[in-house]
């Protein structure tokens, strides 16, 4: 069973992931703020219930209750994308119904009572349109979906209102992120209706330069148009990197070259090593592996390790006692055990 | 990667907050995220969603006026399905139920105008609303939906994207003259 992010694809040198979510909220509820507590409950219940048989070519969704959940498993599972912010932080019952691949899921009780969320590896936004929409055909003949005339799928907050559409890219940008051209490019995409933000989404850093591109309106294009408006800006953003990249190789590349080979000599041989020097190490590698200039024995493999590095992450496989000191050995130890071998 | 403010513990929690109109973000430990007061992860929600609701709520507020909205607390409108009032709906830049929407209509027209750039639905649809709604947008030309696109944009200020409509436009035109001449030479020659 091979997990999105192994996947290889169209320009899977800079697209790490493409990700659909949709926002979808039962006729029958109140929206989140005028919830109560029973009725969370309850409609946590009716879903899991009325999509017990829900499944995808890896098999039956898997259920479960998010807010029972110790803290750790839930940020775990944020850095490993499968659940949001919101869900991490939400008191009140939420769930949690997801394909044995990871590739499918639907949040109960998020933002709104349903997110679909759908994932793929490299640039596939219309394979990952195309599996939320058959959850979401799905959905539909067993549950009562608000939907306006006017205004299409309602949602709680109307920055999300019509198609509940936010199709997003994950990418890696180390060439213009080194050549400092980020902010302005933030700045431009947010002409064409595209935000880009952080590793982890909203109001998070940008980290080991891997970016999310979505879209901002939902509201009076169709789906289509919205993915079609993303990728145009997303493809001139590839292209740029690529060329960045292209220009670097060309003009200095015996530094970057021993640059990488350090990052993985530090990588494979540091005693201890804490989160943020993890991921520039490992940033530089993915880089060299997505130029060609290194080859791995197991391919695809950094961007895995760049999300089971990261601190919740690890202190589940240690348990609860461990401190930073402790999860900084941890951390190296998983690094040296995993880290494919070069083959020259 | 290291706390912002004790620079000694783990980050985990990364928060934005807005003061005075200025954007500050950060990364913090449990044990100090714990003592900013200010910051809105205190209300139950991560503060990115706080930010958008600060824009919203001063959208939504831009509407009615600030003055206005605080002397006329008590005639406020409120929802008679969810009971939640429009003085909640600014603060939290969220609705209460689904029949908010016609509740507040006048609000939500022109809110939605303005975050959204338009404010009717286009594309998919649940199976058992199709009959109830012929969607006027469906039946348009390709030509028509670009310039509705097009005035979209330009309301969004847009200006890249609308260009980028319009000269997609030209060409799309230029083709339907093009198959209309060659179908009136056609004409002709019967
Ligand atoms: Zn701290
Ligand atoms: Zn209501």
């Amino acid at each position: 069973m091979r997990k999105w992010y192994e996947e290889e694809g169209e320009y899977s040198d800079v697209v790490i992931s493409s990700r659909i979510r949709l926002a979808r909220n039962l006729k029958k509820y109140p929206f989140s703020p005028k919830l109560s507590e029973e009725q969370a409950v309850a409609l946590n219940h009716e879903v899991m219930e009325k999509l017990e048989d829900i499944k995808n070519e890896s098999g039956t969704y898997l259920t479960c209750s998010i807010n029972h959940m110790d803290e750790i498993s839930r940020l775990s599972m944020l850095e490993r994308y499968i659940i949001s912010p919101i869900m991490v932080e939400k008191k009140q019952e939420t769930g949690l119904m997801v394909a044995p691949d990871e590739r499918a899921s639907i949040m109960i009780n998020e933002e709104d009572h349903l997110r679909i969320q759908s994932l793929t590896g490299a640039m596939n936004m219309k394979k990952a349109l195309e599996e939320a929409y058959k959850i979401d055909d799905y959905i539909e003949e067993k549950l009562d979906i608000s939907y306006h005339n006017q205004y299409g799928y309602l949602t709680a907050c109307p920055t999300n209102v019509g198609t509940g559409l936010r199709a997003s890219y994950m990418v890696f940008l180390p060439a213009l992120d080194a050549a400092g051209n980020m902010t302005q490019l933030m700045n431009e995409a947010g002409k064409f209706g595209v935000t880009i933000r952080g590793m982890y989404g909203e109001g998070t850093k940008a980290c080991a330069s891997i970016y999310q591109i979505s879209n901002q309106k939902t509201l009076g294009m169709s789906e289509e148009d919205i993915i079609e408006k993303l990728d145009s800006v997303v493809l001139q953003v590839i292209h740029q990197e690529q060329k960045r990249r292209e220009h670097i190789l060309n003009t200095n590349f015996s530094v970057l070259e021993d640059q990488i080979y350090r990052s993985y000599g530090v990588l494979k041989y540091a005693k201890q090593i804490n989160t943020k020097d993890a991921m520039t190490l490992l940033s530089q590698l993915k880089f060299g592996e997505d130029t060609k200039t290194v080859t791995l024995e197991k391919p695809n493999m950094i961007f895995r390790m760049m999300m089971e590095i990261q601190p919740a992450n690890l202190q589940q496989k240690l348990g609860k006692i461990a401190g930073s000191a402790q999860r900084d050995q941890k951390r190296a130890e998983y690094i040296n055990m995993y880290l494919p071998e070069l083959i020259k | 990667m290291l706390c912002d403010i004790c620079h000694k513990r783990e980050a985990k929690i990364y928060y934005t907050e807005i003061r005075n109109g200025e954007k500050k973000e950060q990364y913090l430990c449990e044990e100090c995220a714990a003592g900013q007061s200010t910051f809105q992860t205190n209300k139950g929600e991560y503060s990115i969603e706080g930010t958008l609701n600060n824009f919203l709520s001063n959208i939504l507020g831009s509407i009615y006026g600030e003055g206005e909205q605080k002397e006329n607390k008590d005639t406020m409108p409120r929802c008679e399905s969810c009971g939640i009032s429009y003085e909640d709906v600014l603060e939290h830049g969220k609705f209460g139920c689904a029949h908010c929407y016609d509740s507040f209509k006048v609000m939500v027209d022109k809110s939605l105008r303005q975050i959204q750039g338009a404010n009717n639905h286009i594309g998919k649809q649940p199976e058992r609303a199709k009959d109830s709604s012929k969607s006027y947008v469906l039946n348009m030309t390709e030509t028509e939906k670009l310039s509705l696109q097009l005035q979209e944009a330009i309301e969004r200020e847009e200006y890249e994207e609308a260009a980028r409509l319009r000269d997609q436009m030209r060409v799309l035109k230029g083709e339907e003259e093009c198959v209309n001449g060659m179908k009136k030479k056609e004409n002709t020659a019967m």
